[in-house]
C-alpha cells in the first residue's frame, strides 16, 4: 500500500447522530467509531435550512450555503420558469465541488455515492455518483473505464449497489412487517458494495482526498427508528421486531467495520473525517399541507381526490408529479410541490404559467400566509401551532440562486415532513412513529494536527469543506460560505500551517441551465444575446 | 447530416442506448419503435436520467419534466424512442421560452 505523502478521507454516514451513535458505542456495537473518537475530536455539526440530503451533502462539497449553489431538494423546478420538477443532477451545482478545487492543486479526487454527481465531472481520479439507478451507474461514472475495471472486484455487483428506487419508497412509506428483513438485508449487502469499490480504489488507485457516503443509514432509520431510538429500543419488543432491531444493530456494527478498514488503509499520516448530511429524530404526526392550503382557500385540486385508506399515510413523495397534475392553477396561489422539501411555493402569475397572484401582491401576500401558517395551523385537539417555524427564501437559503427555491420553507413541530398529498384531515397522528430528519449532524476528525480528546462547540456543515481543504494544505477558496472551524486543529499545527485564503472558485465546465426567458426590453434582449453567444448556440 | 435532423437525433439516441443495451439484458435493435417502459423495462427515474444524458450530449437544457409529466397523462403511458427524437427535434428548432 502506497502512502500518500498528503491524504484526507472523508467518509459521510447520512443520517446519523449522535442520539443514535452514542448508545451504539456504549452497547458496544461501534467499538472502532468510540476508539477513533478518543483520539481526535467530535462535535455536532448544524445542517441547513431544511436539513435535507441533496442541499447538505452539496454543501460538504462546495462549503456553501443552498442559495449559493442552487441545489435546495431531491426534485426542483426545471428552470426558474417552469412548474415542472425533475430530479436534481450536477448540471444544478452552481458552485465548484471539492474535487476539482483538490484537482486544482495538483492532487487526486476519489468520490463514491454522493448524491448529485451525474453525469460526472471530468475529475482528476473518479466518480460514482450516488442516487442513480443501476442502468445508468456505469454511464454516469468517470472516468468511462471505471467499470470495467470494478468487474474485477470478487462479487462485484451493479444492481446491488445502485439506488433501487422502489425499494427506497419504503423507507417513508412503510412496509409490512414480513417486509422488514428483506430489506434491511438489501442495504447491508448494499453498504458492502460499496465497501468493496472504495477499498479496491484506494489500494489501485490512491487519492489525496477519498470521500464515500454510507446511507443506508438514513433508510434504515426512517424505517426502523423505533427499533434504534434509545427512548423506544427499552420497551418489549415482539419477537419479529428484536429481530429486526439485530439486523438494524447489524448494519451499524458493519459500518464501523468499514470505516476501521478504510482508516487503516489510509494510513496514520492521513487525516479522517466523518460528517453527516443531517440527523434523525422521532416523528409522530402528519401535516397535510396542501389540504389545509385548500381549506384556507389557497389551493384548489381538480375534482374531488380522496387518497386510498392504504395511502393516508403516504406524504407523496413517491408520486410529486401526481400530485402537481391534479392541482386546478387557475385557483391555486400556494402549494407544496414536494414532501421533502417542506416547502410552499406561491404561485405568482407570469412567473410559472399565466395564473397566480399579481407581482405587486407577492410581499403582501407572503406575510399574510407566514403569519396564518404559525397561527392558524394548528392541532385540532389540542390548539397548538404545528408549525414551529417558517423562513422566507432569503432567509432559509440566502445566495444568488434561490429562484428555483421555495418562496417559504416550513419547520413542523415534531421536525418531520410534511404531505403533499390530498386527504379528509389536514392533521392526522402516526399508527406509529418513523424516523425523520433534524438538524444535528455529527462531525469527527482525527489525524495529524487535529485536537485528541477535543469536543467542538456546534460547527456548520458550510465549514466542512474548507477544514477539509485546510487538512490537505490547499489554500481556502475566497467565496466559500464557509470557513476553517480552527478548534479542530491544534495551536502548534495551526501556527505551523497557517491558514491561506486562494483565488475564487471556478464556474463548472459546463453550461449553467436554461436561458432567461425572452423579454422585451432592448436591454433585456441583449443579454439574452450575450448568453446565448456564451453557450454557444449562436 | 445535419444535427438536428431527426435522423441524426435519431442517431444520437441510440448511440446512448445502444451502449448500455447490453448491460440491460436487452437484446433487440433500438429502432424508432423501441419503447422505453415495455421494450427497455424503464422506470420513471430512468427516463429522466436518459433526458439528462440526452442534455449533456447536446450540451444544452430541454424540458423533460414538462415533456414526461405530459406522458404521465396520457392513457398510454409509454414513450418510444420515435417520440423522444421528434420531442428533442422540435425543442432544437425553437429557442427555450417560458413555459
Amino acid at each position: 500500500m502506497n502512502y500518500l505523502d498528503r491524504q484526507t478521507v472523508l467518509i459521510g454516514l447520512d443520517g446519523a447522530s449522535f442520539t443514535v451513535l452514542d448508545h451504539l458505542m456504549e452497547e458496544g456495537n461501534m467499538p472502532f467509531l468510540k476508539e477513533l473518537i478518543s483520539s481526535g475530536c467530535r462535535g455536532e455539526l448544524t445542517s441547513i435550512v431544511p436539513p435535507l440530503t441533496p442541499p447538505a451533502w452539496t454543501s460538504v462539497i462546495t462549503g456553501c450555503r443552498p442559495g449559493t449553489h442552487g441545489i435546495f431538494n431531491f426534485l426542483q423546478f426545471e428552470s426558474p420558469g417552469s412548474r415542472y420538477i425533475k430530479w436534481v443532477s450536477f448540471r444544478d451545482i452552481q458552485r465548484e465541488t471539492i474535487w476539482t478545487i483538490v484537482n486544482r492543486h495538483g492532487m487526486r479526487a476519489g468520490s463514491l455515492n454522493f448524491i448529485g454527481m451525474n453525469p460526472p465531472p471530468p475529475v482528476s481520479g473518479y466518480v460514482i455518483p450516488g442516487f442513480v439507478s443501476w442502468r445508468w451507474l456505469k454511464k454516469n461514472s468517470y472516468p468511462e473505464n471505471l467499470f470495467d475495471r470494478l468487474h474485477n472486484i470478487p462479487g462485484f455487483d451493479t444492481k446491488e449497489m445502485a439506488l433501487n428506487f422502489k425499494e427506497e419508497d419504503k423507507a417513508v412509506k412503510g412496509c409490512q412487517k414480513e417486509e422488514y428483513e428483506d430489506w434491511i438485508l438489501l442495504h447491508i449487502r448494499r453498504e458492502r458494495q460499496w465497501f468493496r469499490v472504495m477499498h479496491y480504489l484506494m489500494k489501485t488507485d490512491p487519492c489525496h482526498l477519498t470521500a464515500v457516503v454510507f446511507d443506508g443509514l438514513d433508510r434504515i432509520q426512517h424505517l426502523c427508528w423505533r427499533f434504534l431510538d434509545p427512548d423506544y429500543a427499552l420497551k418489549p419488543l415482539l419477537p419479529w421486531e428484536e429481530k429486526v432491531r439485530q439486523l438494524c444493530l447489524q448494519y451499524f456494527r458493519e459500518v464501523d467495520e468499514f470505516v476501521r478498514e478504510i482508516v487503516s488503509m489510509a494510513g496514520p499520516q492521513a487525516s479522517t473525517f466523518i460528517v453527516s448530511d443531517h440527523g434523525f429524530g422521532p416523528t409522530k404526526e402528519i401535516l397535510y399541507i396542501n389540504q389545509w392550503l385548500q381549506e384556507q382557500g389557497y389551493l384548489k385540486w381538480k375534482g374531488d381526490i380522496k387518497p386510498s385508506w392504504e395511502e393516508r399515510e403516504h406524504l407523496g413523495v413517491e408520486s410529486p408529479y401526481r400530485s402537481l397534475l391534479n392541482l386546478d392553477w387557475k385557483k391555486t396561489s400556494a402549494y407544496a410541490a414536494t414532501a421533502s422539501s417542506n416547502g410552499i411555493i406561491i404561485q405568482v402569475a407570469g412567473k410559472r404559467g399565466k395564473e397566480g397572484i399579481s407581482p405587486d401582491e407577492y410581499l403582501p401576500f407572503r406575510d399574510e400566509l407566514m403569519e396564518k401558517l404559525q397561527k392558524e395551523c394548528v392541532d385540532p385537539k389540542t390548539g397548538e401551532p404545528l408549525i414551529s417555524k417558517v423562513w422566507t427564501r432569503e432567509e432559509a437559503f440566502g445566495g444568488g440562486y434561490i429562484d428555483c427555491a421555495p418562496d417559504l420553507t416550513l419547520a413542523l413541530r415534531d421536525s418531520g415532513f410534511v404531505s403533499i398529498n390530498p386527504s379528509d384531515v389536514y392533521y392526522r397522528s402516526r399508527s406509529q412513529i418513523m424516523g425523520t430528519h433534524r438538524p444535528e449532524g455529527v462531525f469527527v476528525a482525527v489525524g495529524p494536527g487535529i485536537q485528541k480528546g477535543q469536543v467542538l462547540p456546534p460547527l456548520s456543515i458550510v465549514n466542512v469543506a474548507p477544514s477539509l481543504l485546510y487538512s490537505l494544505g490547499i489554500p481556502i477558496p475566497a467565496d466559500m460560505d464557509g470557513e476553517v472551524v480552527t478548534e479542530i486543529f491544534d495551536s502548534a499545527f495551526l501556527q505551523t500551517h497557517p491558514i491561506e485564503t486562494g483565488e475564487p472558485t471556478i464556474p463548472p465546465e459546463r453550461y449553467q441551465g436554461a436561458p432567461p426567458p425572452q423579454t422585451e426590453d432592448a436591454e433585456g434582449q441583449e443579454q439574452i444575446m450575450l448568453r446565448l453567444k456564451s453557450l454557444g448556440y449562436v | 447530416m445535419d444535427e438536428k435532423s431527426q435522423e441524426k437525433i435519431f442517431s444520437s439516441v441510440s448511440k446512448i442506448i445502444n451502449s448500455l443495451k447490453d448491460e440491460w439484458e436487452y437484446s433487440g435493435d433500438i429502432t424508432p419503435e423501441t419503447s422505453l417502459f415495455t421494450d427497455l423495462d424503464f422506470e420513471s427515474i430512468d427516463a429522466v436520467v436518459l433526458g439528462s444524458m440526452i442534455e449533456e450530449h447536446y450540451n444544452r437544457p430541454f424540458p423533460f419534466a414538462e415533456y414526461l409529466a405530459g406522458v404521465g397523462e396520457k392513457e398510454v403511458q409509454d414513450i418510444k424512442v420515435k417520440d423522444l427524437v421528434l420531442f428533442i427535434h422540435q425543442n432544437l428548432e425553437k429557442r427555450y421560452e417560458l413555459s
